[in-house]
C-alpha cells in the first residue's frame, strides 16, 4: 500500500517464460529432442517391456509441477533395418499389437503410447481444477516441445487425481494430435452400445469428405465371476477354540494346521477379445449386438487372488517365532502362580496333605509319579495348560507310557531307521517320528492356542518328565539309538546324550543287580564297582595310578624291542575277555589272543565336542602342545591297554598292537641257523621310538577288567549337565532351540499340502530348504533369519493354499471335459506367475468350456432361487444367460482420415472407450495438419 | 560343530590376521602317512617315523589366495579301527578332507570306499574331499598303480594325487587344490539363489540372500 513507485523491469523473464525454459533444459537432459526412428512395437511388448520412469520437479511461479517421463526400454535399440519411417506417436496409436495391454500404465492402455510425459500437480499442491489453467501449462510446454524439436506426447493432468483426467498434445511430422478425454460417472444410454460410440467418434472427427473410410474396431468385454458360492471352500473353517475347550484329539496335538481362512482365490475375470473386426462387419446396439462372448477369438483369464489371506501355518510361526524374542523366564512367567497355590494349598488342604503323603511340590525330584502324567502342582485354574489337556500332551509326546509296565522293558525300537526325504537329509533339525519333532509341533500349537505361559508350563512339564526318566532308568522314547547325532539341532543331542546317560545308568546297575545275585564270590568286585559308580569323580588315588610311569621311563632310557615287549606278570587272572582273534596267539605265552572287553567311547553334543576341540587347540603347535594333547587322549589308550592286559596275563605290548594297531606290527622273513624260513615279527619303527607315548602308556597300564576302571565316561555328571540345560532355557531359548524341528515339519507340511504339485512351488520349496539349511547349521542361529525363513514358509503355504483352491474349482466343472491333468497344472501355474492367461481356443478349448461352466454355474443360485437372488436385477427367466452382464467393455476405434480440409493428409485418429458400471470413459486422440489446413 | 565365523575359534594362536578360517581333516588307515604328510605342508620337515597319533592332532598354516588370508586349521586323525568314533564326530566341523591310502600297502587303499562312506555319513554334503596316494617315492614296494587310484577317484568324483611326503613331492599342491574347491564352492553357493516363483500379485516368493558375514558358512 505504501508502494510509490513501481519499476517494472521487461528484460526480466517472465515466471512463463521460466517456466518454458526450465521445461526445455529437462528435455534436453533426458535426451528427447530430435526425431528418432523407431521400429513398430511387437506383439505385447508394451506390458512385457521394462519401463523406465523419470521425474524432475518443475515450477510455475509458486506452483510445483512434477514432469514425468515414461520409456519402454528397448532391447535391440542398434538394429535399425525394420525402422518404420512414421514417427513413432502415430506407429504407436494405429498399431494393433498391444491393444488391452495387462499391465501399463492408463496413458499406455488408452492410447497405445511407448513414450510419454505427464506434467501433473506436485503431490503437496492442489489439484487443477480448471481447464483454463490447463491449457496455459499445456500451450507452455507445447512451446517447449517445440522449441526442442522434441516429438513425443506430453499430458497435463486435470481434476482430482482419482479420476485420471488427462488432456495433452503432440506436434510432429506437420500435425498435432490432440489428446481429450470425457469422463462420467455414467453411461449415457444412448451411448452405451458401439452404434453411440462410432457416432461420437465421428461426429468429432468432422470429417470434411464424402464418403469416409471404414472405421476398424477393437473390443473387448470382461466378465467377472466373484460368487463362488456355489462350492464351500474346501478349507475346513479352523475351530480355534477346539484346544481350548480340552475336546482335542491326537492328530490335533500332533499336527500343524495348514491353509486359508478365507478363499485365497476371489476373483476370476474373463475377458473375450475381438481384435479387428470392421464397423461395416458388425451391429451392436441397445436391442442387438453380434458380440457373442462364446464366439470372440480370444479369451484370457486374470485371476484376482485375495490379498495376504489369513493362513493358519504361516500364522502358527509367525506367533511362535514372536517367542524367541521374548524374554521372560520360566519363574517370572509361571513363579507367582506356583508360589500362591503352595500357600492356598497350606490353608485350605492341610487336612487332605495329612491324610495324603503323596502331595509334591514342584522341584520336588525323585518322585516315583504316574508316568507322563503332569508333575507340577498347579491349582487347575491358575495352569496355563488343563489337566486333561496336558496329560493328552504328555501322552502324545511319550506314548511308551501308555504301557502298562513301567519296568525298563520298552521303548528300545530306535527310529533311526525311518527314511529321511532326500531334502531333509542335510537339514539339523530331527528325524519326523522322534520326540523332538512332536515336542517342537506341539510347543507351537500350544503356544498359538494358550500363549507364552503355556510353552513355559508344557516345557517344566516335559523337563521334569526327563528328570523322572532319568532317575528311574526309563529311557526316552523315540529317539535314535547310539550317541548324539550331530547332524541334528543341538535339542535332539541333548536328548540323545541324557538317553545315553539312562542307558549307561541302568546297564550298570542291573549288572550291579547281577553280581549281587552271582553271590559272595564276587563281592570284592561288586564292592569296588560299587564304589566306582558311586562316587566317579572323587578318586584321587586312581587318577594318580593313570600316569605315575614317569618313574619307570626315567628307569628305561632307552628302550629297545625286549623293553618294550614289557612282558606283564602271569600274576592275575585273566578277565574282562570278550572273543579270540583269529586263532593268534600271544607272543611270549603258549596262550590264545583275547580281544578285551572295552569301555565304549564318550557320546559328545557338538558343544561339548567344541569346548573340546577348543581345549585341545589352545594348546598351540608346539611340540610340547602336541605331547600334551596325546596325553590328554591317552585315557582311553590306557584303559584299553589295562582291558587287554587283564584279559591276557603274561602278554606283551606286541600282542596289543597286533590287535590294536596291526600295521604296527612288522613281519620280517629270515633264515634260522638251520636253514629254515622263519618269520619275525617286531614292533614297527614308530613303536620303538624311545619315550613315546603308546610304550609310556603301557608301562604304567595295570591290569585293570573294564568294568572296573574308571568311567571313562561320566554319565552321572553329564545326566545333570544335560538336564541343568533343559532346566535354564527361559521360553525364548526353547522356541529358538525347537525352531529347527518346527522348520523341518512345516516344510513338510507345505510339500505334502502341495497336491496340485506345481513345478514353481516344488522349486521355491526346494529353494526355501536349502536356504534354511544353511540358516540352521550356524552355530549362532539367528532370530531375524529364522522369521525371514518363517516368512517364506507362509508364501509358500499361500501360493499352494491359491493352487489347491484353483484347481478344485476347475475340477468341479471339469466333469466329461476331455482335459489333460498337465494342462490344469500349467493353467494353474500360469494364473499364479502370471497377471493374464490366455486360453488358447477361446471358447472351443476344453479350459474353455471349464470356465464358462463357472459361471453358467455360479448364476445358478439366483435364477434357481430367486429370493435370495434379489441383487440380480436382470430379467428372471428360467434358464440363465450363458454370462452375467459384462463389468467392463472396452472398444478401440481408429480411422485414417484427413483433417481438417479435404486437401490435408490423411492422419491417424483413435477413440478408446471404456464402459462400466459406475465409469464412462472416451479417451480420443485426433490428429490433424498443421500445414495444409 | 564350531564354523570358521565362530569368534571363539578366532581366538587361538599367535595370528589372528586372517579373512576365513578353514578347517581340514586328514584321515586314512593307520600309517599311511597322515602325520608325516601334514608336518611337511606345515613345518616343511620330515622325519622317517612319528609317534602315531593318539586321537586328534592339529596344525595351523595361513597362505594366500585372492589378497585374502586364509588360515588352515588341519587336523590330523589317528587311524586306527579304534578310533574311529572319536575321530568322525570331528567330521561334521570340518570344509575340507584329505583321504589318505599308501601306495605300498593294498589294505590302505582298499578302505578308501569306506571312509568315503564315512565322510558322506558324518559331513555336510558341501564337505570337499581329496584323494592322495602317499608314498609315491617307494616306487620298489608300490603295489597300487597310478591308474588304479586315478580310476577310483573319478569313480567317486574325487580329485586325485600322488604324493610323497618324504621327497615333497604334491604335498604343497594338494593344499592349494582343496583351497581352490571350497573356495569355488562357497561362492558357487552364495551366487546360485535364483528367483523361480515370481508372484506379481504378492511378495515375490523369492532368494534374498543376506549378507553373510565372513563369506565360509559351509
Amino acid at each position: 500500500e505504501s508502494e510509490v513507485f513501481e519499476i517494472t523491469d521487461f528484460t526480466t523473464a517472465s515466471e512463463w517464460e521460466r517456466f518454458i525454459a526450465r521445461v526445455e533444459e529437462v528435455l534436453h537432459d533426458w535426451k528427447l529432442t530430435g526425431f528418432q526412428q523407431t521400429q513398430p512395437l511387437t506383439k505385447g511388448e508394451l506390458s512385457t517391456a521394462v519401463w523406465e520412469e523419470k521425474q524432475e520437479n518443475i515450477t510455475f511461479a509458486d506452483f510445483t509441477f512434477v514432469l514425468s517421463g515414461h520409456f519402454i526400454q528397448k532391447e535391440n535399440e542398434e538394429k535399425r533395418e525394420g525402422s518404420s519411417r512414421v514417427p513413432t506417436c502415430y506407429q504407436d496409436l494405429m498399431s494393433i499389437e498391444n491393444d488391452f495391454p495387462s499391465r501399463a500404465h492408463c496413458l499406455t492402455r488408452w492410447y497405445g503410447l511407448r513414450n510419454f510425459l505427464v506434467v501433473s500437480p506436485a503431490p503437496n499442491m492442489d489439484d487443477v481444477m480448471t481447464e483454463s489453467r490447463a491449457n496455459v501449462v499445456l500451450s507452455s510446454v507445447s512451446i517447449a516441445l517445440n522449441n526442442t524439436a522434441c516429438f513425443i506426447p506430453v499430458f497435463v493432468q486435470i481434476h482430482q487425481r482419482w479420476r485420471r483426467f488427462y488432456c495433452g498434445t503432440c506436434e510432429c511430422a506437420g500435425a498435432r494430435t490432440a489428446y481429450q478425454m470425457v469422463h462420467l460417472k455414467h453411461i449415457p444410454s444412448q451411448y452405451s452400445h458401439l452404434s453411440g460410440l462410432l457416432e461420437i467418434f465421428k461426429s468429432k472427427l468432422a470429417c470434411p469428405l464424402n464418403s469416409l473410410p471404414p472405421v476398424s474396431v477393437a473390443v473387448r468385454f470382461t466378465y467377472m465371476l466373484q460368487e463362488w458360492a456355489h462350492y464351500s471352500w474346501p478349507q475346513q473353517p479352523p475351530d480355534l477354540d477346539s484346544l481350548s475347550e480340552g475336546e482335542v484329539g491326537l492328530t490335533e496335538i500332533g499336527q500343524l494346521p495348514f491353509g486359508a481362512c478365507e478363499d485365497p482365490v476371489s476373483e476370476l475375470h474373463l475377458s473375450v477379445t475381438w481384435p479387428s473386426l470392421s464397423e461395416e462387419m458388425i451391429v451392436d446396439t441397445n436391442v442387438y449386438s453380434d458380440l457373442d462372448p462364446q464366439q470372440a477369438p480370444h479369451w484370457s483369464v486374470r485371476i484376482r487372488m485375495t490379498e495376504s489371506p489369513q493362513c493358519l501355518l504361516g500364522d502358527y510361526l509367525r506367533e511362535f517365532v514372536k517367542v524367541c524374542k521374548r524374554l521372560e523366564s520360566t519363574d517370572q512367567l509361571l513363579g507367582a502362580s506356583l508360589l500362591e497355590d503352595d500357600l492356598e494349598m497350606d490353608m485350605s488342604q492341610a487336612l487332605d496333605r495329612l491324610t495324603e503323603p503323596v502331595a509334591y511340590k514342584m522341584p520336588s525330584i525323585g518322585r516315583v509319579v504316574t508316568k507322563a502324567t503332569s508333575k507340577l502342582n498347579m491349582k487347575p485354574e491358575d495352569a496355563p495348560i488343563p489337566s486333561d489337556l496336558l496329560n493328552k500332551i504328555l501322552l502324545y509326546l511319550f506314548p511308551d507310557a501308555k504301557a502298562e509296565d513301567t519296568s525298563a522293558t520298552q521303548s528300545e525300537e530306535a527310529t533311526g531307521g525311518a527314511t529321511t526325504p532326500e531334502l531333509f537329509k542335510q537339514f539339523k533339525s530331527s528325524p519326523p517320528t522322534s520326540l523332538t519333532y512332536r515336542l517342537s509341533v506341539c510347543m507351537c500349537i500350544i503356544n498359538y492356542s494358550r500363549g507364552l505361559r503355556a510353552v513355559a508350563h508344557l516345557w517344566q512339564e516335559f523337563v521334569l518328565e526327563m528328570r523322572y526318566r532319568l532317575e528311574n532308568n526309563v529311557l526316552i522314547p523315540d529317539l535314535e539309538a547310539g550317541g548324539p547325532d550331530m547332524g541334528s539341532s543341538l535339542l535332539h543331542q541333548k536328548l540323545q546324550m541324557l538317553n545315553c546317560c539312562i542307558e549307561r545308568k541302568r546297564g550298570r546297575e542291573v549288572q550291579l543287580a547281577e553280581s549281587l545275585a552271582a553271590g559272595e564270590k564276587v563281592l570284592h568286585d561288586y564292592a569296588l564297582a560299587k564304589q566306582h559308580a558311586a562316587n566317579p569323580s572323587t578318586s584321587d588315588d586312581e587318577e594318580d595310578e593313570f600316569f605315575e610311569c614317569d618313574e619307570d621311563e626315567a628307569k628305561s632310557p632307552g628302550v629297545t624291542p625286549e623293553d618294550t615287549a614289557f612282558s606283564d606278570a602271569h600274576t592275575h587272572q585273566a578277565d574282562g575277555r570278550s572273543r579270540t582273534l583269529d586263532d593268534m596267539r600271544l607272543l611270549y605265552v603258549d596262550e590264545p589272543l583275547y580281544v578285551p572287553i572295552t569301555q565304549d567311547p564318550s557320546p559328545m553334543t557338538e558343544d561339548m565336542l567344541e569346548e573340546h576341540a577348543e581345549v585341545l587347540a589352545k594348546l598351540g603347535t608346539t611340540s610340547e602342545g602336541a605331547h600334551l594333547r596325546a596325553r590328554m587322549q591317552s585315557a582311553c589308550l590306557l584303559s584299553d591297554m589295562e582291558a587287554f592286559k587283564a584279559a591276557n596275563p603274561g602278554c606283551s605290548m606286541g600282542d596289543f598292537v597286533r590287535w590294536y594297531s596291526p600295521r604296527d606290527w612288522v613281519q620280517a622273513e629270515g633264515l634260522d641257523e638251520e636253514g629254515n624260513v622263519t618269520v619275525k615279527g617286531q614292533l614297527s619303527q614308530r613303536m620303538q621310538i624311545p619315550g613315546n607315548m603308546w610304550v609310556e602308556v603301557w608301562q604304567s597300564a595295570k591290569p585293570v577288567p573294564a568294568r572296573r576302571q574308571r568311567r571313562l565316561f561320566d554319565d552321572t555328571k553329564e545326566a545333570e549337565k544335560v538336564l541343568h540345560w533343559l532346566s535354564a532355557m527361559k521360553p525364548a531359548d526353547v522356541a529358538l532351540r525347537l525352531m529347527p524341528m518346527l522348520l523341518h515339519a512345516a516344510v513338510s507340511k507345505v510339500k505334502g499340502q502341495d497336491e496340485v504339485n506345481l513345478a514353481p512351488i516344488s522349486q521355491s520349496v526346494a529353494q526355501m530348504t536349502s536356504r534354511a539349511t544353511k540358516v540352521l547349521r550356524s552355530p549362532r542361529i539367528d532370530v531375524r533369519l529364522l522369521q525371514e525363513l518363517v516368512q517364506r514358509v507362509a508364501q509358500l503355504e499361500i501360493a499352494v493354499t491359491r493352487a489347491q483352491s484353483l484347481t478344485t474349482k476347475l475340477m468341479a466343472e471339469k466333469q466329461d471335459v476331455q482335459i489333460e491333468y498337465s494342462q490344469l497344472q500349467q493353467f494353474v501355474a500360469a494364473a499364479l506367475e502370471q497377471p493374464e492367461i490366455p486360453i488358447i481356443g477361446a471358447a472351443r478349448a476344453p479350459l474353455g468350456v471349464i470356465i464358462h461352466r463357472l459361471f453358467m454355474t455360479s448364476q445358478k443360485p439366483a435364477y434357481l432361487l430367486p429370493e435370495e437372488g434379489a441383487e440380480d436385477e436382470g430379467d428372471k427367466s428360467s434358464k440363465p444367460p450363458a454370462f452375467p452382464a459384462a463389468v467392463g467393455r472396452e472398444y478401440i476405434l481408429r480411422t485414417h482420415v484427413p483433417r481438417p480440409s479435404p486437401w490435408s493428409q490423411a492422419t491417424p485418429q483413435r477413440m478408446y472407450c471404456v464402459l462400466m458400471d459406475d465409469e464412462f470413459r472416451l479417451a480420443g486422440a485426433f490428429s490433424c495438419d498443421t500445414t495444409f489446413q | 560343530m564350531a564354523s570358521a565365523n565362530d569368534s571363539k575359534w578366532q581366538k587361538d594362536a599367535a595370528d589372528q590376521n586372517f579373512d576365513y578360517m578353514f578347517k581340514l581333516l586328514i584321515i586314512g588307515n593307520s600309517s599311511v602317512g597322515k602325520t608325516s604328510f601334514l608336518f611337511r605342508y606345515a613345518d616343511d620337515s620330515f622325519t622317517s617315523a612319528f609317534v602315531s597319533t593318539v586321537g586328534i592332532d592339529f596344525k595351523v598354516k595361513t597362505v594366500f589366495r585372492q589378497d585374502k588370508r586364509v588360515k588352515l586349521q588341519i587336523w590330523d586323525t589317528a587311524g586306527q579301527e579304534r578310533y574311529r568314533t572319536i575321530t568322525t564326530a570331528y567330521y561334521r566341523g570340518a570344509m575340507g578332507f584329505i583321504l589318505m591310502y599308501d601306495v605300498t600297502n593294498e589294505e590302505s587303499f582298499q578302505a578308501v570306499q569306506d571312509w568315503c562312506t564315512q565322510i558322506k555319513t558324518y559331513s555336510w554334503d558341501n564337505a570337499q574331499v581329496v584323494l592322495v596316494g602317499n608314498k609315491c617315492d617307494l616306487e620298489d614296494e608300490r603295489v597300487v598303480s597310478f591308474d588304479r587310484g586315478k580310476q577310483l577317484a573319478e569313480q567317486l568324483g574325487l580329485e586325485f594325487f600322488e604324493t610323497s611326503a618324504k621327497e615333497n613331492i604334491n604335498v604343497k599342491a594338494v593344499f592349494e587344490r582343496l583351497v581352490d574347491i571350497i573356495c569355488d564352492k562357497m561362492s558357487e553357493s552364495l551366487d546360485t539363489d535364483p528367483t523361480i516363483l515370481n508372484n506379481p500379485q504378492t511378495k515375490r516368493l523369492t532368494e534374498n540372500p543376506n549378507p553373510q558375514n565372513s563369506g565360509c558358512q559351509c
